[in-house]
Formats: C-alpha cells, structure tokens, sequence
C-alpha cells in the first residue's frame, strides 16, 4: 500500500517539485492549486499525511488544519518559511504533527515525512529488509551479509553501502553519490574512509565465498 | 562657576562704574566738596555695588549648579528644556524656550531614528522568509533533477546492458552542475541566515524557545545541510553529542552552522571536525575541534570582534568579520559561554558551555 500525501502550498514551482520528490520517493501525492475548499479536497482524496504550507493566499494554515481537524485525525506537517518560534508553537498547538521550515533539503522532510506516517500507522507499512542478488543477501534488520551457510555482521556504514548498491543492481554508483547518500545517513565521511569501506567489505564478500560481486570502474564507480 | 570667571563676565559693567566713580569725584571736587566727604560717597558706593554682585553671583551659582544636578540624575539628557529651574530672568526664560524647541527636533529625530530601524529590521526578516520561497525551489529543483530515473521507476538495467558499457547516465554532466548549484544554493542560505540573525540579535523579542534539546540531532542535521560543500572539501566528521541540554535549537544550529564553515574555510589538506559534548560539574561543554590552519595566538583574543579578520581571513577566503561576533552575540543571549582555544597550525578547538541553570539542576539523562 502506497500512502497518500496531499500537498497544500501556494508557491507554484515547491507544489511541482514536492510531488515529483514523493512521487519518486514512491508515495501517492496530489497538490490542488486551488485552496478554496481544502476540507472538501481532504475528504474526496482521503490521505495518510497532508504538508500544509502556513502562508496562503487568503488564508491561514493554521485556520486550515483547524477545519481539518474538525473532521479527521490525519497527520499534518507545517511547511513554512517563517522562523518565528512562536509560530511553530502555534502550529504545535493548532494539532499539527510536525513542523518543518523552509527551505527544507529534501532527505529531511522525506525522513520527517517517514517518521510521522510510521507513527501515524504505528508502523504498518512494512519496508522490505531483505535484497538477495546473485545468491547474495543483504539482511537490513539483522545487518549481516549472508551466501548459502557463511555469514558475516557487517557495520552501520558498510550497511548503508551495500544497501545503495543493492537497491539498484546493474548500475554503477559513482563515489561521489555513496559518500552523499552516506553524509544523508548520518555517517560523516571523506573519500578516503569510503576507500577503507570497500576494502573491508571486499573481504568480507570474499568471506562468505563470493569472488565477484561487487565491480569497480575507475573513475565512474561501483555497482553490483 | 568661579568668582574670577564671574567678574570677567561683569567685565564692561565694573569699567563702566569705575568710570563713573572717577568722572563724580572730578564733578565733585572740582565743586568745591572736601575730599573726605567724596571718599565716603565712593566708599558706600563701592559696598552697595560688592553687595549686588554678590547676591548675583550667589544666585547664578545656585542656578547653574541646580541646572548642572539636574543634567546629571537624567538619563536623556536631551530632555533638559522641560527640567531647567524655574527663572525669573528675561534671559534664562528665552533660552528654556529655545532650548526645549531644539530639544523637540531633537526628540523627533530620534523617534523617526528608531522607527525607520525598527522598519528596516521587520523588513529584512520579511525579506528573508519571502527570499526562502524561492531558495527552496531551487534546492528541490536541483534535488528532482539529480535523482537518477531509476528512483521514479522499479526497472533495473539488465546484466547485459549494464555489463556492455557503464550503465551510466548521458546526464552525467548535468547532475554535477546541478550538484553544484545546489551547493551555492546551501551558501546562499548560509548567508541569508546571518542576515536574518543580525537583524534579529539586535532585539529581545519574540524568538526563542526554551526546551530540552538533542545536541546529536542539532549537529547532524546541520553536517548534513552543508554535505555538498563539506563532501567536496573532503571533510571527514565525528559526532559524539550524548548529552542533552536546555536551549533553543534554532539558534544553537545557527551557532554550529557558522562554526562548522569556519572549519570548512580554514581547513587542512585532509581535514577531520570533531563535535562531542561533555557533562561537567557546571554544565555541558560542547566542544567543536577541526585540524585546520588555527589561529595566531596575538589573534586569538580579537576573533569575536564585529569586523575583525584577522590574518587568516586576509590569506584564506573572504572573511567578513561577522561570523563568530555573531555567535558570540547570539551565545550571550542565550547565556552559553563561548571560548576559542588554538594552536597556530595544528587546529582550532571552540568551545560551548551550557550551564546547569538553578531551574534544570535536576536534570538527569
């Protein structure tokens, strides 16, 4: 089941680029351009979480989520631009579930968004935490590294790692975009580091009796 | 108000008696009085003008030191005309009256002074929020378009495909200029922020909340705000922030963000940032230590001044000087001490000091 956010932001570019963001971050996303009946327009989409920019033309965010909350108890993000701490505790206050400010990067406000839905659901959309390529499988839960009987734990970085690489097979990821997706992992680290990583998980693919599974190509990057 | 500077005020009145003293003797002897009896006359005319310039003074000393009392114990000063002793003088009543039109001018100025700043700093806080419409646009602009198809669509490339030639994006070039703009994007907002925080440490007003605050998440979240620049510049970050303290966080990951660009300006060839925190009897420390460049040591204690740079702003990047005053600025507001440590060469160690206020003495992890 794919959830379904409703986007309520006036500024027409952000309402483009938040759909396509969770589009491909494949969620269900709508974002009505008109906002003279939000209520109406949450009833007939009927979403799992709405992101409610605070700033509308004519009206308030905050007047919005109190008409919402009228009906339903979805979740309610607050976007905005202002800053103003007294403004977010408004927002806190007027049943909003969170309250992120712009301009927000985008690995955030997906996190953010996970996180309320999962606690919004109370975790009932599962993630899938196994990857199996070339009879290799990567457990996420368990953080091991597994082919037929031999197992190895692996660390949290070398994890996230062979995670990127295993979502998409066939393709190579450059060094630069690992060592990104990393610093979006909270795990801080340079070329180098990235370099010793790779070592260590080489030896430990060799471990487990797998000879080729991950390819390097100088200059453009890895892949399995 | 000294008797001599008194009488050299009195200057053309004693010259003009002393004349007039002279010319009535002459009259006098010259008409057949006595010389004892024009004496007398001098001699009671000499009193009764000592006894009038006594009382004067007297009275001007009291008036001018009153005056003077009063200028003192105000503090606006500027406020004098409507204070002055009241004066029987033909003069002093003109002068208060000049005196509180001048001030009136000077009053309005002031109040139109204080209005167009009070209008200039809500104008630069509205400006910020409407100019981060836009920057947001652009940093999700940049982030769709950098996005690999693959992520729109389940469809892996075959083992064929990909083993035939790297199953690379032509696109290449683009998502690297798009890395890029996304990168001048963060340093605008970087630099969108200073402004917002200048205008906004100027005033006690309205913004912040006091609460319990994960000084972990603080620091990552700002690492992670500046990736694109702190990746190109090949930093490698540690963080190890277990403690939690009481504070505003918007503003603490203000303080990091300046400190951590600090860091990223006067870095090293392989450079490492190190934030920990430490709990103390007095308080939490958060210490934020880089192996950059450091600082002069003549330096080291003009570094938070408004406007300094220093000789490693001159050799490095442009500097502005406002960075750290900023921070000291913002960390005194929030009560947090702020302390630099260095060693020319080796690195820079900043120091956060959060105290253990009577209110969270009982604070416990």
């Amino acid at each position: 089941m794919t959830a379904k956010i409703l986007i309520i932001e006036d500024e027409a570019v952000i309402r483009r680029e938040l759909q396509i963001l969770l589009e491909n971050a494949m969620y269900e996303a709508a974002a009505p351009a008109d906002f003279g009946d939000v209520p109406g327009q949450v009833r007939a989409f009927a979403p799992d979480l709405i992101l409610l920019d605070v700033n509308l033309p004519g009206c308030s965010g905050f007047d919005l989520c109190t008409q919402i909350r009228a009906e339903t108890n979805v979740p309610v993000i607050f976007l905005t631009s202002r800053t103003d701490s007294m403004d977010e505790v408004n927002g806190i206050l007027k049943g909003g579930d969170d309250y992120i400010t712009k301009p927000y990067q985008a690995p955030v406000l997906l996190a953010r968004i996970g996180a309320v839905l999962k606690r919004a659901n109370g975790g009932r959309i599962k993630e899938t935490t196994q990857f199996f390529h070339k009879g290799v499988k990567l457990d996420i839960a368990g953080c091991t590294l597994a082919h037929g009987e031999e197992q190895r734990d692996l660390t949290k970085a070398e994890m996230k790692i062979l995670y990127q690489l295993f979502r998409h097979p066939g393709e190579y990821i450059s060094r630069m975009d690992l060592i990104e997706y990393l610093w979006e992992n909270k795990i801080f680290i340079d070329d180098n580091t990235l370099s010793v990583h790779m070592t260590r998980i080489r030896e430990k693919v060799k471990a487990i009796g797998v000879s080729e599974l991950i390819v390097t190509k100088r200059g453009i990057g890895y892949r399995v | 108000m000294s008797v001599r500077a008194f009488l050299k005020d009195r200057f053309l009145l004693l010259v003009l008696h002393l004349v007039c003293m002279g010319m009535l003797s002459v009259f006098l002897r010259l008409t057949g009085y006595n010389g004892t009896n024009v004496a007398i006359i001098l001699l009671f005319w000499v009193v009764i003008l000592t006894a009038w310039l006594a009382v004067t003074y007297l009275g001007r000393r009291k008036y001018f030191e009153e005056t003077g009392r009063i200028l003192e114990n105000v503090d606006r000063r500027y406020l004098l005309g409507e204070l002055l002793p009241a004066s029987f003088r033909l003069e002093d009543r003109l002068y208060r009256d000049m005196i509180r039109r001048s001030n009136k001018s000077v009053i309005e100025r002031i109040r139109q002074i204080e209005a167009s700043g009070q209008e200039y700093r809500e104008y630069i806080e509205n400006w910020v929020h409407e100019v981060k419409a836009p920057i947001t646009g652009i940093s999700l602009l940049c982030e769709n378009g950098r996005q690999p198809e693959h992520a729109s669509a389940a469809a892996p490339v075959t083992a064929s495909a990909a083993d035939s030639g790297p199953a690379l994006h032509p696109e290449t070039r683009m998502r690297e200029t798009l890395r890029a703009v996304s990168m001048e994007n963060q340093r605008i907002e970087n630099y969108v922020d200073m402004a917002l925080y200048y205008a906004r440490s100027e005033n006690v007003y309205k913004d912040f909340i006091i609460r319990r605050t994960s000084l972990q998440e603080i620091a990552e979240e700002v690492l992670e705000k500046n990736r694109l620049l702190l990746i190109k510049n090949g930093v490698r970050a540690e963080v190890d922030c277990p403690d939690a303290v009481y504070t505003d966080g918007k503003w603490i990951a203000f303080i990091l963000n300046q400190l951590f660009l600090n860091c990223v300006k006067y870095r090293s060839a392989q450079p490492v940032l190190c934030v920990r925190t430490k709990r103390g009897k007095d308080g939490v420390s958060l210490t934020v230590e880089d192996n950059g460049v450091g600082i002069r040591g003549e330096e080291l204690s003009r570094i938070f001044e408004k406007g300094f740079t220093g000789s490693n702003g001159r050799d490095h990047e442009r500097a502005t000087g406002m960075g750290l005053y900023l921070c000291r600025k913002l960390c005194g507001r929030l009560g947090i001490g702020l302390r630099a440590e260095s060693e020319y060469g080796t690195g820079t160690r900043m120091l956060l000091l959060f105290p253990v206020g009577n209110y969270t003495g009982g604070e416990q992890d």
